[in-house]
Order: structure tokens, then C-alpha cells, then sequence
């Protein structure tokens, strides 16, 4: 077959696709109909919100209606507030559009004050009393925002009248009085604002985008095997890859076709509401953002056409896509929401965040022109997650149509099987994982709540005490669990087998030797400015050193070098290796693992240290290849501990090891070379034996 | 033309291990028209989803047209065609179009294919149906464009999962002269069916299959001989039999 017949071939598979969803009527409502329909209604809600809002500074005059109960009072209220000096004095008005609102009076009567503005007829009620001075009273309604902003107008208004008049009685008396300063305001720069108009926009065209994508996406996938045309695709000498890229050609288009849709209708919309000022803050027609919108909506369908495809193809019925889908459509509005807010940047994880670097990145382009190197990183990193997605749905479209464990349901992963089995399958690991997160995640919380609210009364050994406690509740009664409920035998789940005491000694030495690396590559990180490691962080590290020395150094080493050691070993190394290496090469294993245990690590409490994402993936790493090579977990076990005791010892004795020349307690020294040489040495020496004892079984994987 | 050697299939279920397949051998030769029966659950459609490339034994081989299906999954699929009573169809496409796609997948050159399609569709009587919607017609149309469907390709051996499943007397008849067809064509043809009164009147050879196992195969003549019995059903009866008794047994000896 040619390459040149291929292409033909394949144009026409995409042609197919897309046939098929453009003739199907509920593609058409979401591609055309939505539009013409949301955006006139959009436009009006907008209209009314803005210019309202717009209506407190623009220079139009407002008047308000005073209803008051007798003529007389009425009268008065009008003589005070005629009064040219009850207005505002210039600086003080130009600020507020320079506007001085008007008054109507209406004589409410036989109504009460109250009774006229419960009825709706005027903004405020005055009432006067006959005393010498009078009262004025102002009756506004509470809640409506004409009636108060009325109010605070009326009694600003007195207030002037009082000031000016006892200004000028001052003055005449010839008291002595002088003015403290006269007043006045100049404005430099231009005027900014980022109007919410500039994010709401990209924000609701990428969730119309992806409105539109959604029903062929669903229909393309899911539907195949709904419409039973899944078995005779995969039947067909077409490798799958292309059968999905056809599929996904089809989605983008639409999605795009939506998407330009969409942005026609709201734009002409913006255009003909006569909103479009407040959006670009120019009076033409902005061309060239729509155009710039445009691009960022192609490479948005892209990207979430690919995601999309990848949770449709793993759905069997076109209800199970959606379930998989309205999580995934909610989860998209956080980051949009979180764009919203004013102060978000398109800078350092923002840049790379996907959904919420397409809709900074439109609405810098709205406003003020976005920052090109950034763009860039928002662009690539957008196009890398949309071929993952890609791969991932390749991998996944069709793959369970053939296979009969897949007519599992969802509720049989939690159901306990009769049979025993060797190791965790990967379903039941991944489902350990999704539900350890969270469990870790209010466990960490909650342990640093009750860290801050007993801080007092709580000792440090305490505290670290129970940092342990928390350890085993998450990281080693989760995978137990796991263990028990899948009835996988404990030994293999957990890699207890036998070991050499010469691998041992091996994976001590690189222990001894370890711990410096991890120094380093923290330092390096932090140097290269990964880390984000600002001044408070590191005063509260040097603190948190500080207190260690005070620990009882025996309290130290259990909580946080043997627990730890233990615990994320059977954890990391035991379960999740087992589970993995049935299905995945060792390096993957390997990889995988100490990703995962690296980003463990990150996610600390309510804060991200990111900074400990190198380090611990790296010992990830180390642990995974000891883990592999000894096909136990012990050794691991015995590198961890050794290298978190040295670590922990060092933080410990930081004091009394000032002699070594240089602090290595902070967070920027780099290791004396003296030190470090020997270490490394240490580390190498203690490899190769590991190396020479494990030679002959390097591989005990479970099959 | 298609040849299958001891091929054996395991399936790791939550219960435990299931044998879907087990030690499966069996030949077809141009113009012959096999039967692979057996009750549900006996192991057919795993069979033939080796066959096709779908999912890979535990041992054996499947050998299309001389080309192993592990092999080479690719050219082993275009060399066969595929139809299942399951099959669906595109709604929204006319039926031709749905048909050239299909020889767009099988990499069928676009003339050729429009040629075949005129010469299959005369044959099946679905000229009249070419440029209709294919979610306008009728069961027996869409049966019938289902079998136009797996033969666009013109591929020698051609597999039928349940082909008559859910058809009335004219579509089972339908089926039949198709069957004819192919043998005429010098097709290797493979029925997967559990209605074994119509797998006796369209096969030439048969393989007995039961919980993953051939329990008899060859002609109907041999396995008349073989079975004493006259007919299929009979020696499936025979076969339930058997494996209650044994069932019976095993119970008795655990108790």
C-alpha cells in the first residue's frame, strides 16, 4: 500500500467521521442552535448587569423620586438641597463621573413615608420634624440598591450643606478660622481595567467549545459500540490508531465549527448590544483578537478533543461516557473560575495548567497583550497533553470490546473475590491510589490543624509521634486494606521474600552515602530556582531544626526514619510494585513508582513543596532499582531507613557539627567537598556489591 | 485456507481461571463450509475473536490463507471477512457510503470497490436501499447489507458468528443461499452457531464444542458413526448428560 493511497484512505476515514456526526441532528443543536440562542440572552443579562453598573459613574444625571408627607417638607428638603452648597465640591464629584443627581418630590399622602416606599413609588421618604433645628429623617429600602445609594446622596448632601454653612459662618465671624489645605486630584497613566467582560468571554467560548465536542465525541466512540459496529471495526485490517485519529479529526472539526460559531454570534452580539467598547475599549471591530481567540480555540478543541476521546473510549454505552464526562466538565470550571479572579498571572504553573493557560492566556490577549514566552509554554505544554490524551484513547478505543474481564462492573472492584490471588491487579491499585489521595489529603490536613491548634501543649516528640501515627493510618492501612479485600496473598503483594545479607549490606552503604545526593540535588533545584523556596519557608525550616535538637535523637529516628522507612516502602515498593509489574516493563515500574512517590511527597498538608519533587523522585528511583534487582522489599527498606536516620541525625547534631566548616542546616550550602567525596564513594562502593550480589537474580518479578 | 492449531485460551475472572478454549485444532479448505457449535459459554466466539486477531491464545496459532494471525494481524485480518448477528450499522450514512468505508478500512481501491458494489448489492437485492439512510431499513435489510459488507474485500475465508440469531424464515433463508454462495465462490467458510437443526442442513464438516473443549469432530457421517446418534442435537444431549453424571460424581465423592 502506498503512503500516498494511505493518506487517501485515511482522508476518506475522516471524512466518514465527520459525515456521520454533521448529519446527526443533536450535533447540529449544539453547533448552531445554542449559539443563536445563548448569546442575544447572554447580551441582555450582560446589558443590564453592566450598565448598572456602569450607570454610578457615567455623567448622565440620575433623579431620584423623595416622597415626603406634607408640602411643607417638601418644600424645605428642596430650598436645602437647591442649595448650590450642598453640592459636592468638584473634586469629589469629577471622581464620580461628575454628575449631580436630581431630586423629585412627591407628596405620599394620606400614604406614611413608610407605606410609599413599601409600595414601590419612590427611591426614599423623608420626614422633617418642627423642632428648631429639624430632624431630617430619610426612609430608605433595605436591600434595593436605587434606595440606598438615594439615601447615602440625601445625607451627604446635608452634611455639605452643614459644612459649607458652618465654613462660611466661621469665616465671617472672624474666629481666627483658616482652611487646612485646599484640595486637589490629578490623574497620571492610562486608565486600566481588565473588565470582567475580557475573561468571561474566553471563558464561556471554551465551555461552549466544549459543549459542542462533547456529543460527537460520546457519539464517535461509545456509540460504535452502542450501534454494535465496534466488533467488525476492530475486525478490519486498519490499525487502530487510525480508525481513532479519524475520529479525532472529526471532533476537533466540530468542536471548531462550534467554536468559530460561537464566537460569531458573540461577537456580532457584543457588536450590536453596543458592548464592545467595554470589551476592548476601542470602538471598531477587533479583528485582530478575534482572530488571535480563534487560534487559541483551535489548539483548545485540540486539546480537549483529545481528553474527550480518551474518557469516551473507555466507556462501553453512551450513559457511562457521561458519567465519565460530568465530573471532568465540572472539574473544567474550577480552573476557568480560578481565572476569573483578578491578580492570576499566565506565569511559572500557570502557564503550563492546562484550561486555565488557554483562557489567561485569551483574556491577556483581550485586554493588554499577553507575554510571549509564556504564550509559548502555554501553547506547547497544551499541545503535549493533547497527544498524551491521544495516546492514552488509542490505547484505550476498542481494547475492551475483545476482552471479557472488562464485563466487570464498577461495583466489582470493591467486591471482594473468592478466588486468592498472587499480586493486586492494576484496577485494584489505581483505586487504592484514587482513594489514598484524598484520605491523605484530610489526614495531613487534619494532623497540621491539630499540630496548630495544640502547639502549646503538644511537645515536639509528640508531634512527630503522631506525624507516624498518621503515616500508618494512610500510607500502610490503605494498601492493607486493598490487600485484604482483593484476597491477594501478603508475601508477594508485598514482595517479602528472601534477600541476601550481602545485597543488604550493599543497600546500607548506599544509604550511608545517599543522603547527600538528596542534599544536593534539593540545593541545586532550589538554586535553579524549581524549589520556590521563599524566606518564611526557610526561617520555618531553620526553626523546625532548631527544635529538632531538642528531640530525643532515639524519637527521631523511629518517627521519622524507621516508620517512614517501613511504611512507604511496603507501600510504594510492596503493593504499588507488585501491582505494576504485572502489566508494565520493570523500567516503567520503576519510573511510575518513584512518580508517584515523588508527588506524594509535594503534596503536604494544604501547601505544594514542590521542591521535594526532585529529591524524592530520585530515591524513588534508587529504591525502585534495589527493589527490582534484590526482588525483595527489604533491602529498600534498609537504604530508606539509613538515609532518612543520616538525614535526620544531621538536623539533629547540626549544632555540634558546625565544625565541619561551612552551616549545612540551611537550605542553600552546598555539601563540604570533603564530605561529599566520601560519600559518594560510599554509595558506589555499597552499589557494587548490591550489583555483585544480586547478579545472579536480578528478576523475581511475580509473572 | 484457514488452519487452526492446538490453540488454548484462559481467562483470569475474579471466581477464579476459566479455560474459554482449550487445545482447539481444526482445517477448512477452499469451498468447504465448517460449523463450530456449541452451547453458550462454550467457547465459539473466543475462538473466533482469535481467529481474528482480537485477542492472543495462550498457545497455538490461527493460520489465515497461509498467514499467522500473531504474526501478522493486518494482513490476516484483510484476508478475512467478518459477519455477527450483533452487527450494526451507521445510521446517518446511506448504505453506500457505509459500504465504501468499509472498503476504505479493508484498503479496497475506490473503483474497484464501487464495482463491487454494484456486483454484491445485485446479487443480495439491495440496489434500491444504496443511497438510503442506513437507520431507515428494515432488519432483513440490514441483514442483507451486513452480509454485502463482510464480502466487499473478497476475502477467502469468511467467518459468520450467529448468523441467523434473531432472523425470520425469509432471513434464515437468506443466510442459507448466501452460505451457498460462498461455497460455490471457493470460500472457507466458518458458522459459529448454537442452532444446531440449521448448522445440520449448511455444513459440510463440524466441530463439537463444549466448555472450551472439541468433543467431536467431522462429518456428519462420522459422527453419526462416532456417536450413534442421528442427529446434533442428540449427541449434545448426550454430551449435557455426561458432564451432570460427572458433576454428580465429583459431589458424591466429596461427600
Amino acid at each position: 500500500m502506498s503512503s500516498l493511497g494511505l493518506n487517501g484512505r485515511l482522508i476518506r476515514l475522516c471524512q466518514k467521521e465527520l459525515k456521520e456526526t454533521l448529519r446527526d441532528r443533536r450535533t447540529i443543536v449544539t453547533l448552531l442552535l445554542m449559539p443563536l440562542l445563548v448569546y442575544p440572552l447572554l447580551s441582555m443579562a450582560l446589558n443590564r448587569f453592566l450598565l448598572s453598573s456602569a450607570a454610578a459613574d457615567s455623567s448622565a444625571t440620575i433623579v431620584y423620586k423623595v416622597g415626603i408627607e406634607s408640602e411643607q417638607e417638601g418644600l424645605l428638603l428642596s430650598k436645602w438641597l437647591e442649595d448650590p452648597r450642598s453640592q459636592p465640591p468638584e473634586v469629589i464629584s469629577k471622581a464620580s463621573g461628575g454628575a449631580v443627581a436630581k431630586f423629585e418630590y412627591f407628596n405620599v399622602a394620606p400614604e406614611t413615608a413608610e407605606e410609599a416606599l413599601f409600595n414601590n413609588g419612590v427611591d426614599v421618604s423623608a420626614k422633617i420634624t418642627a423642632e428648631k433645628p429639624p430632624t431630617v429623617t430619610f426612609i430608605a429600602f433595605n436591600g434595593d440598591g436605587t434606595s440606598q445609594m438615594c439615601q447615602r446622596v440625601l445625607s451627604e448632601r446635608m452634611h455639605w450643606l452643614r459644612m459649607r454653612l458652618a465654613e462660611e459662618a466661621a469665616a465671617a465671624s472672624n474666629s481666627g478660622y483658616v482652611r487646612p489645605a485646599d484640595v486637589d486630584v490629578t490623574d497620571v497613566g492610562e486608565p486600566q481595567d481588565t473588565t470582567l467582560l475580557a475573561t468571561i468571554v474566553p471563558l464561556v467560548l471554551v465551555l461552549m467549545t466544549i459543549t459542542g465536542a462533547v456529543y460527537p465525541a460520546i457519539d464517535l466512540t461509545a456509540g460504535e459500540r452502542e450501534r454494535g459496529t465496534m466488533e467488525s471495526l476492530m475486525a478490519s485490517p486498519v490499525p487502530r490508531f487510525y480508525v481513532l485519529f479519524a475520529k479525532y479529526t472529526a471532533v476537533v472539526i466540530v468542536a471548531m465549527l462550534t467554536a468559530i460559531a460561537n464566537l460569531l454570534a458573540m461577537f456580532t452580539t457584543l457588536w450590536a448590544g453596543g458592548l464592545l467598547p467595554l470589551l476592548t475599549g476601542s470602538e471598531g471591530f477587533p479583528w485582530m483578537s478575534v482572530l488571535h481567540i480563534l487560534g487559541l480555540l483551535v489548539l483548545f478543541s485540540g486539546f480537549f478533543s483529545a481528553v474527550l476521546l480518551s474518557l469516551t473510549s473507555f466507556a462501553k454505552s453512551f450513559k457511562e461516557a457521561q458519567a465519565y464526562l460530568i465530573p471532568v466538565m465540572l472539574l473544567s470550571l474550577t480552573p476557568g473560575m480560578l481565572s476569573l479572579m483578578p491578580g492570576v498571572k499566565l506565569s511559572g504553573p500557570m502557564a503550563i495548567a492546562p484550561l486555565v493557560n488557554i483562557v489567561i492566556l485569551a483574556r491577556d490577549l483581550l485586554s493588554d497583550g499577553a507575554d510571549p514566552a509564556a504564550a509559548f509554554a502555554a501553547i506547547i505544554s497544551t499541545v503535549v497533553y493533547a497527544a498524551a490524551a491521544l495516546t492514552i484513547a488509542a490505547k484505550l478505543f476498542g481494547s475492551d470490546a475483545v476482552t471479557r474481564t472488562s464485563e466487570q462492573s464498577i461495583s466489582s472492584l470493591f467486591r471482594r473475590p473468592k478466588a486468592e490471588s498472587a499480586v493486586p491487579s492494576i484496577q485494584s491499585a489505581s483505586l487504592m491510589l484514587a482513594l489514598l489521595v484524598p484520605i491523605y489529603f484530610v489526614v495531613s490536613n487534619g494532623l497540621i490543624r491539630t499540630m496548630q491548634s495544640l502547639s502549646e501543649s503538644l511537645s515536639l516528640s509528640n508531634q512527630l509521634s503522631l506525624n507516624a501515627v498518621a503515616l500508618i493510618a494512610t500510607f500502610g492501612l490503605v494498601p492493607l486494606v486493598a490487600t485484604f479485600l482483593g484476597r491477594n496473598r501478603y508475601r508477594s503483594t508485598y514482595r517479602l521474600r528472601p534477600f541476601t545479607w550481602v545485597a543488604m549490606f550493599g543497600a546500607f552503604l548506599i544509604g550511608c552515602g545517599a543522603w547527600v545526593l538528596a542534599h544536593e540535588s534539593f540545593v541545586i533545584a532550589n538554586a535553579m530556582g524549581i524549589g520556590g523556596l521563599d524566606e518564611s519557608r526557610i526561617e520555618q525550616a531553620l526553626k523546625t531544626l532548631d527544635a529538632f535538637t531538642q528531640v530525643n535523637p532515639l524519637v527521631l529516628v523511629a518517627t521519622m526514619a524507621l516508620t517512614p522507612a517501613i511504611i512507604e516502602e511496603l507501600c510504594f515498593r510492596g503493593f504499588l510494585f507488585s501491582a505494576l509489574s504485572k502489566v508494565l516493563t520493570p523500567t516503567k515500574v520503576i519510573v511510575i513508582t518513584s512518580v508517584i512517590f515523588g508527588l506524594f511527597h509535594v503534596l503536604t498538608g494544604n501547601a505544594l513543596l514542590i521542591e521535594r519533587f526532585i529529591p524524592t523522585t530520585l530515591m524513588g528511583l534508587i529504591l525502585g532499582w534495589i527493589a527490582y534487582r534484590s526482588g525483595s522489599v527489604v533491602p529498600g527498606m534498609v537504604l530508606h531507613f539509613t538515609h532518612n536516620a543520616l538525614l535526620e541525625s544531621v538536623a539533629h547534631y547540626h549544632k555540634e557539627l558546625t565544625f565541619l566548616g561551612e552551616q549545612i542546616d540551611g537550605t542553600e550550602s552546598h555539601i563540604p567537598i570533603w564530605i561529599l567525596l566520601p560519600c559518594l564513594f560510599t554509595a558506589v562502593v555499597g552499589a557494587s556489591i548490591f550489583v555483585m550480589a544480586t547478579r545472579n537474580k536480578p528478576n523475581q518479578l511475580p509473572t | 485456507m484457514l488452519k487452526v492449531s492446538s490453540l488454548s485460551k484462559t481467562f483470569a475472572l475474579e471466581q477464579g481461571e476459566i479455560r474459554a478454549v482449550d487445545d482447539l485444532s481444526f482445517q477448512i479448505d477452499p469451498g468447504e463450509v465448517f460449523g463450530l457449535l456449541g452451547p453458550n459459554g462454550a467457547g465459539k466466539t473466543t475462538t473466533m475473536r482469535m481467529v481474528l486477531g482480537l485477542l492472543e491464545p495462550d498457545t497455538g496459532y490461527a493460520e489465515v490463507d497461509g498467514v499467522r494471525t500473531a504474526d501478522d494481524p493486518i494482513e490476516a485480518k484483510s484476508r478475512l471477512g467478518f459477519v455477527s448477528a450483533s452487527d450494526g450499522v451507521y445510521p446517518w450514512l446511506s448504505v453506500r457510503e457505509m459500504l465504501i468505508y468499509f472498503a476504505d478500512l479493508y484498503a479496497v481501491d475506490l473503483t474497484l470497490a464501487q464495482q463491487r458494489i454494484e456486483e454484491l448489492s445485485a446479487m443480495m437485492q439491495i440496489q434500491p436501499l444504496l443511497d438510503r439512510r442506513a437507520g431507515t431499513l428494515s432488519t432483513g435489510q440490514r441483514q442483507r447489507v451486513t452480509l454485502v459488507r463482510g464480502l466487499i474485500h473478497d476475502p477467502p475465508v469468511m467467518l459468520l458468528d450467529e448468523p441467523t440469531r434473531g432472523l425470520d424464515v425469509v432471513g434464515v433463508q437468506t443466510i442459507f443461499d448466501y452460505i451457498d454462495h460462498l461455497r460455490q465462490l471457493g470460500k472457507a467458510v466458518v458458522v459459529c452457531t448454537h442452532r444446531l437443526d440449521e448448522a445440520e442442513r449448511l455444513c459440510d464438516r463440524f466441530g463439537l464444542l463444549h466448555q472450551g473443549r472439541q468433543k467431536h469432530s467431522g462429518t456428519m457421517e462420522e459422527l453419526r458413526s462416532e456417536t450413534g446418534r442421528q442427529h446434533l442435537v442428540d449427541i449434545f444431549v448426550d454430551l449435557l448428560r455426561d458432564e451432570r453424571s460427572s458433576d454428580l460424581l465429583q459431589k458424591q465423592e466429596s461427600i
